[in-house]
């Protein structure tokens, strides 16, 4: 980065920054959109304006550890004493900063991450991280190790085996996990003890327990939650403080529970019920899931790494010391992760028609980020179990870039209209 | 009412519920016969027939001593007494299906306080890599074989008569179990001949193999057990069943992450409805620790007694947390 264009950004206050213009954009429509909004819902809408607009830094006195993927094991950072946050980014404006590092028809997220980190000083709530942990998943997010540890962060590239089925991959992992768990005194100077990772386990179970309450609340119909405000209840733990996070959820979910007594729905009782899954939905890349619920949608439950693929599987431990405990953690990591990195999808596929089933589907979007490679070739298999089953599925390719929205809302909407047309016919 | 019920039991914490009843039926199998306890001598478990209080003698018993036969003698009455023993001991597997180990055996809770004891000590426990866990667990069906041919061998005049209950030799019930009634009698080497001594040294040593191994790997003694080999053989039709229902799970692991067994098929076989393997002890904590609603469930007749539920999870996972 050139020292002029450095000093211009310095010179910006935050708030007035392509970015915070972006957040707030889209913190107004999902706000302003939508009417009789939970009141819970408040303390992530101040949450993401206070981070994305504003810039303000949320972990001022902790170590931060940067986390580029789902499969970063986060139990134990917090037992050593650091705070993970997830960077997987959301902003077209990084991304387009990003694009200089990878090939035209790459990723957006991946790109967006980049150009985050790339511009260093204008970065809200991670201005102090130092260290990246980056798991070898996918191609690109592989390939941006090299190029984030050139902008002068420190990058821990964690191994994940490419197949999870075998012993091989299971023991692979284990040791992969285990030599992490070591190095992570070298990076918050805190070792981990039994005592250390039983709170942290303790920690993040609170989270997923609130998590799994909200994710059965969303079972109810009519609906009584939207999708978009689940994405960014979500979307906020890539971020937050875990214990605010957790107080915030238990708080939604006790004012969900009340608006289901007095059946205060969110949607319409014929609204189409949509299953979000693919490339993640990660503020303020939001545009797929408000267009769906603007179109009288509502999404009822997701299969993301953004969202339900990073809390609902808890880890049990047998006994409490600290190998078992690492092992643990590490096989909750690998064996039940969806994501299409991995050979095969059966797994995701078996989720998906559960879910389908659980959750009373009438349709299925599937979004694909352009460039995104491995979920554009799991498309056509998982159509096709889809299908086997009857429900009806969208496949969206988009990208980070607002050009598109005129056509994916044309293609929402008839999405849309024809699952009510089907739901008609059924009747 | 119903749902009553059945949300208290899904809530239950298992492992206290277990740890009572096996030391409940541990005074049964060790002290129930001064009670007068008569539970026949084709009992599924390892109620001892050393043991002074027995309230019955475990089946293998009668099965190597009625082995001891010639082949045309064991195809008319000799094999009627062995298929009535068979008869009985069915009946009684049948109920319990292999519960008996988990929740009966009296050596396999005397494992299961071992392994309490090492867990106080904050010991690591071992474990089988998946190469040497294949090998071994062969080793109960051999012992199994070896237990009907030995006996088979002596009525043939093949083996010397001193190679009697072969099994109950090396048994380390025979040898431990008798402790509790005070009774140390069976911790000696029989001198009376070369047979004898060897098969009384092989018996002792394995009881020290089983002290140690019982230390450092759970339910050590079990992945050896020829009752549990025979149980499996019979086990398809047993009214108690644990069942998976593979579209509900997710592959998280935590079955196999608390399994004393190992068995690897519990988190990882989402076709099988019958999840029941030979090396299960059917103690049911893969189903206390089963975050997935209905994904595993313990059925009696085809009704649901124990059931995989979130809720039950959370519960009994925060108070491991609290107490582990």
């Amino acid at each position: 980065m050139d020292n002029e264009l450095q000093a211009e950004k310095k010179s910006v206050p935050f708030n007035r920054t392509h970015q915070a213009i972006e957040a707030e954009r889209m913190l107004r429509r999902i706000k302003d959109d939508f009417s009789d909004n939970p009141d819970a819902m408040d303390y992530f809408y101040d949450l993401y304006e206070q981070v994305y607009c504003k810039g303000e830094s949320l972990h001022k006195e902790e170590k931060v550890v940067g986390t580029m993927c789902v499969q970063v094991p986060e139990e134990l950072i917090y037992a050593a004493g650091g705070v993970p946050v997830r960077l997987c980014n959301g902003f077209y404006t990084d991304d387009q900063v990003g694009a200089e590092f990878m090939p035209a028809k790459s990723c957006s997220l991946v790109k967006a991450t980049l150009g985050m980190l790339d511009k260093g000083s204008t970065l809200p709530f991670v201005d102090k991280v130092e260290n990246i942990i980056l798991p070898a998943t996918c191609d690109q997010k592989r390939k941006a190790g090299a190029m984030i540890s050139e902008m002068g962060y420190e990058v821990y590239d964690m191994e994940v085996p490419p197949v999870k089925e075998s012993e091989e991959a299971r023991l692979y992992w284990r040791r992969s996990v285990h030599n992490f768990a070591v190095s992570l005194k070298k990076i918050t100077g805190k070792k981990i003890t039994k005592a250390n990772l039983k709170d942290a386990l303790a920690k993040v179970a609170a989270a997923q327990k609130a998590y799994r309450t909200l994710h059965v609340l969303r079972k109810e119909s009519p609906s009584i939650f939207l999708g978009k405000d689940a994405f960014m209840v979500t979307n906020a733990y890539f971020f937050d403080k875990i214990e605010n996070w957790t107080a915030a959820v238990n708080r939604l979910n006790a004012e969900l529970e009340q608006r289901k007594e007095k059946k205060i729905t969110a949607a319409q009782r014929r609204a189409p019920r949509i299953l979000f899954t693919g490339s993640p939905a990660i503020f303020p890349n939001l545009k797929l899931p408000v267009l769906i619920e603007e179109s009288g949608g509502v999404i009822v439950a997701d299969e993301t790494c953004s969202s339900n693929r990073m809390l609902y599987d808890m880890v049990a431990v047998d006994e409490y010391n600290t190998e078992n405990m690492v092992a643990s953690i590490a096989d909750n990591y690998l064996k039940p992760c969806t994501c299409p990195i991995f050979t095969r999808n059966d797994d995701r596929k078996r989720k998906l028609l559960n879910m389908a089933k659980d959750f009373a589907v009438d349709g299925v979007v599937y979004q694909s980020f352009s460039g995104c490679q491995v979920y554009q070739m799991e498309h056509s298999s998982i159509a096709k179990a889809l299908q086997a089953e009857g429900i009806p599925m969208l496949f969206v390719e988009s990208d980070y870039s607002p050009d598109d929205m005129g056509q994916l809302s044309t293609r929402i909407e008839a999405f849309i209209e024809s699952l009510k047309a089907k739901r008609r016919r059924k009747r | 009412m119903r749902n009553k019920i059945r949300n208290f039991l899904n809530n239950g914490d298992l492992g206290r519920f277990r740890f009572w009843l096996q030391l409940s039926l541990f005074i049964l199998f060790v002290y129930g016969g001064y009670a007068a306890i008569n539970m026949g001598d084709s009992l599924p478990t390892f109620s001892c027939t050393y043991v002074d209080g027995k309230p019955g003698t475990c089946f293998l018993v009668p099965l190597q001593h009625r082995m001891v036969t010639t082949p045309e003698k064991l195809f008319s009455y000799a094999g009627m007494a062995i298929l009535t023993g068979l008869f009985y001991f069915t009946l009684w597997f049948l109920v319990f299906n292999k519960a008996w180990c988990g929740y009966a055996c009296p050596l396999g809770a005397i494992q299961d306080w071992i392994t309490a004891l090492r867990k106080k000590l904050g010991m690591q426990y071992v474990t089988y890599s998946w190469e040497q866990f294949k090998v071994l667990k062969k080793i109960k069906y051999i012992l199994l074989l070896l237990l009907i041919f030995i006996p088979m061998g002596i009525g043939s005049g093949i083996f010397s008569y001193d190679m009697g209950v072969p099994f109950c030799m090396i048994c380390p019930a025979r040898t431990i179990l008798p402790i509790f009634s005070g009774d140390f009698s069976q911790l000696t080497i029989d001198f009376s001949s070369k047979t004898k001594m060897i098969m009384t040294s092989l018996g002792m040593l394995i009881t020290g193999i089983f002290l140690v191994g019982a230390f450092v790997k759970k339910r050590f003694f079990c992945f050896f057990c020829p009752m549990s080999a025979l149980h499996y053989l019979l086990s398809k039709p047993a009214l108690l069943k644990l069942k998976k229902d593979g579209s509900k799970c997710t592959k998280c692991g935590d079955c196999y992450s608390v399994c004393d067994m190992q068995i690897k098929e519990i988190a990882d076989d989402v076709e099988s409805r019958n999840i029941l393997q030979d090396d299960c002890i059917m103690c049911f904590k893969c189903v206390a620790a089963c975050p997935e609603e209905g994904a595993l469930e313990v059925d009696f007749m085809g009704q649901p007694v124990f059931e995989a539920t979130v809720q039950g999870y959370i519960k009994r996972m925060e108070k491991a947390n609290k107490n582990g």
